[in-house]
């Protein structure tokens, strides 16, 4: 095994030896199986032989509602009524099935608890470095012959591949217990909404694009709380913060929404999914725009980080 | 000469403008027990955290085998193993994982090597359990395997006794000793405990405010002194007045008094006659002592109080 791999391994030996790391695997399949169980419990709505006919229906009842509130101001129904409408005939149209109970919509439904990868990773992020220091273990860390950046990448190295690793999981978890409880289905396609209309894709390849893109934000979150924990060599703080926006960057961005820099906040960047299906919340933003704010967003943190941990001195307490 | 196993050249640091370490200067050689001591605050563990590395120097090198600290990292720090301040490890992990640990920070460290430190610190039994069920002194043996696992050339051991019974401290003793004259490492010992690093150390370096007041070889001030022609007499005589005058002037001697005793120097020689004299003249002599200045004594001369600035 090279030097830095062992490095490697010993960061994510000393992650996994922990009864702690292990709870958080265990709780998101019970989430899951929870999910599974509501999931179960619902009728199915469409069968093979009788969708088209129940969305013919549901058409009517809809535009007969829409009719009836023709005088009122209610414009938020009528645009949600008519985007209804025009979806359900685009299933009738293009024969396709509305998603049924499966591993790869559980898997795509699934996706909804992403955030708790993310919030997973922030909290090895943040004792990763920190908890050096809180043990004092720091001190035999950096006393053998291998430069500080090189620790500093190899716990780096591992908070990533843990992200990577949790988010693999969880769709392998999704799509297991999906399976049990519900099946496996064929070829599934997905309906989606975009700008110009509608589209329909494999739920497959969506639901996998999902999850990648998706780590474009556990990525960004892991290294804002991987810097505070060096840069402060505290645990709670990178946890606090680094969760805190994780839950609120969102309601952050649309706060200010009538500014004209916030398109510039971390927050209203990290999800590149926007480009490929779903909008931008400010005019004028692109993917590439994206990219190079989350780039420099990336590069003030890495070099903060790394000036940090390979320049200052480690004191006592 | 061969090079020095640990230089220190003018070693200064600063800590938000004030200068805590002011100047440091010593060498300790290979096969070498050099006791670093000194009240609290002085600058002890601030010193062995820029030998290995851990701060930065303000001003002045630090050379491991002719390797500085600085501009070679790498090459000075591989011949160090280090206990700093207290011998901090993994608690959720076993004495035998956390040995592993650092075995893979290293080239080639292999598993027999591990077995044979283990084995060398008397660890056997406890190595497979959790370093936080440990005592401190089990820990302080574990701090010790982990610093010479790699064969280092020097070895720092910042208060490696603390916790340790009578019996483990008898044992590191020797083992350190063993080290320092079969392996000829060189080895620094930080200790505010004068007596219990005495007896291992070949030389000792006393610190006090950032300055090394005093660097003493401590046979020397053992045997050395008893040899000298002054030894230092404490009597306990009666009428203590009377006895006083006669020896300033029979002998010539400047007699001090002190909690009742007479405290004067004389040579070897004369103790005799001193006392056949006195015991002439009907002065009852109770008890007579010659004092022996002990380090410990040295060692708060020099210091006075324990001052922390």
């Amino acid at each position: 095994m090279s030097n830095f791999l062992k490095l490697i391994y010993n960061e994510v030996l000393k992650i996994f030896i922990k009864k702690s790391t292990w709870i958080m695997f265990a709780l998101l399949a019970i989430i899951l199986v929870g999910f599974a169980f509501l999931n179960n419990t619902l009728v199915e709505e469409y069968t093979k032989d009788n969708w088209k006919d129940k969305l013919h229906q549901e058409n009517m009842e809809l535009q007969k509602e829409l009719d009836e509130a023709k005088e009122g101001s209610d414009d938020f129904f009528k645009e949600f009524a008519l985007s209804e409408i025009e979806r359900n005939n685009y299933h009738i149209e293009h024969d396709i099935m509305p998603l049924q109970n499966g591993a790869w919509s559980f898997a795509h439904d699934g996706s909804t608890i992403l955030g708790l990868v993310s919030m997973f990773t922030i909290i090895i992020a943040a004792g990763i470095v920190a908890n050096e220091f809180n043990h004092g273990t720091i001190k035999l860390l950096l006393i053998r012959p291998i430069q500080r950046s090189t620790i500093l990448l190899s716990k780096y190295l591992t908070v990533l591949l843990f992200g990577l690793f949790t988010t693999i999981i969880l769709l392998f978890l999704s799509l297991g217990i999906g399976a049990i409880f519900f099946g496996i289905e064929e070829m599934p396609q997905i309906v989606l909404e975009q700008q110009d209309g509608f589209t329909h894709v494999s739920l497959i390849k969506e639901t996998i694009l999902k999850y990648s893109y998706y780590f474009v934000n556990v990525i960004i979150f892991a290294t804002l709380a991987f810097m505070i924990s060096v840069l402060f060599r505290s645990n709670a703080l990178a946890i606090g913060v680094s969760i805190f926006l994780l839950l609120t960057g969102g309601a952050i961005v649309q706060f200010l929404s009538d500014r004209e820099w916030a398109k510039y906040i971390l927050f209203a960047n990290t999800n590149l999914k926007q480009y490929a299906n779903g909008s931008p919340p400010f005019e004028g933003m692109t993917l590439s725009f994206s990219i190079t704010v989350l780039a420099v967003y990336y590069l003030i943190f890495i070099t903060l980080t790394w000036f940090s941990f390979t320049k200052r001195d480690v004191a006592g307490t | 000469m061969s090079t020095p196993a640990l230089e220190l050249l003018k070693v200064k640091k600063t800590i938000r403008n004030k200068e805590i370490i002011k100047g440091l200067d010593f060498t300790v050689n290979k096969g070498e027990v050099f006791g670093f001591i000194g009240p609290n605050g002085a600058g002890k563990t601030t010193t062995i955290r820029m030998i290995v590395g851990l701060m930065k120097l303000t001003e002045g090198d630090i050379r491991i085998l002719g390797n500085s600290i600085k501009s070679n990292f790498k090459g000075a720090i591989e011949k160090v193993g280090a206990i700093v301040e207290n011998p901090e490890l993994y608690p959720y992990m076993t004495g035998w994982q956390n040995l592993k640990h650092y075995a893979r920070m290293f080239p080639n460290i292999t598993d027999e090597r591990i077995k044979e430190v283990v084995s060398i610190v008397k660890m056997e039994k406890p190595i497979h359990q959790k370093v936080k069920r440990y005592s401190l002194g089990m820990r302080q043996r574990l701090g010790i395997a982990q610093a010479i696992l790699h064969k280092p050339a020097v070895l720092i051991l910042d208060e490696p006794t603390n916790g340790l019974d009578p019996a483990g401290i008898r044992e590191i003793r020797q083992y350190i000793r063993k080290l320092a004259k079969e392996e000829e490492i060189a080895v620094i010992i930080s200790s505010h405990l004068l007596s219990e690093i005495e007896q291992m150390c070949d030389r000792i370096g006393i610190i006090k405010n950032g300055e090394l007041i005093a660097i003493q070889d401590v046979h020397e001030s053992n045997e050395g002194e008893q040899k000298t022609n002054n030894v230092p007499i404490l009597l306990d005589a009666h009428p203590i007045e009377k006895a006083e005058e006669i020896i300033q002037t029979t002998f010539q001697i400047e007699v001090q008094k002190r909690e009742g005793f007479l405290s004067f120097q004389s040579e070897r020689e004369q103790i005799p006659s001193i006392i056949q004299s006195l015991v002439q003249q009907d002065i009852s002599i109770y008890q007579v002592a010659t004092s022996k200045t002990t380090l410990e004594d040295k060692f708060f001369d020099l210091i006075g109080e324990n001052t922390i600035e």
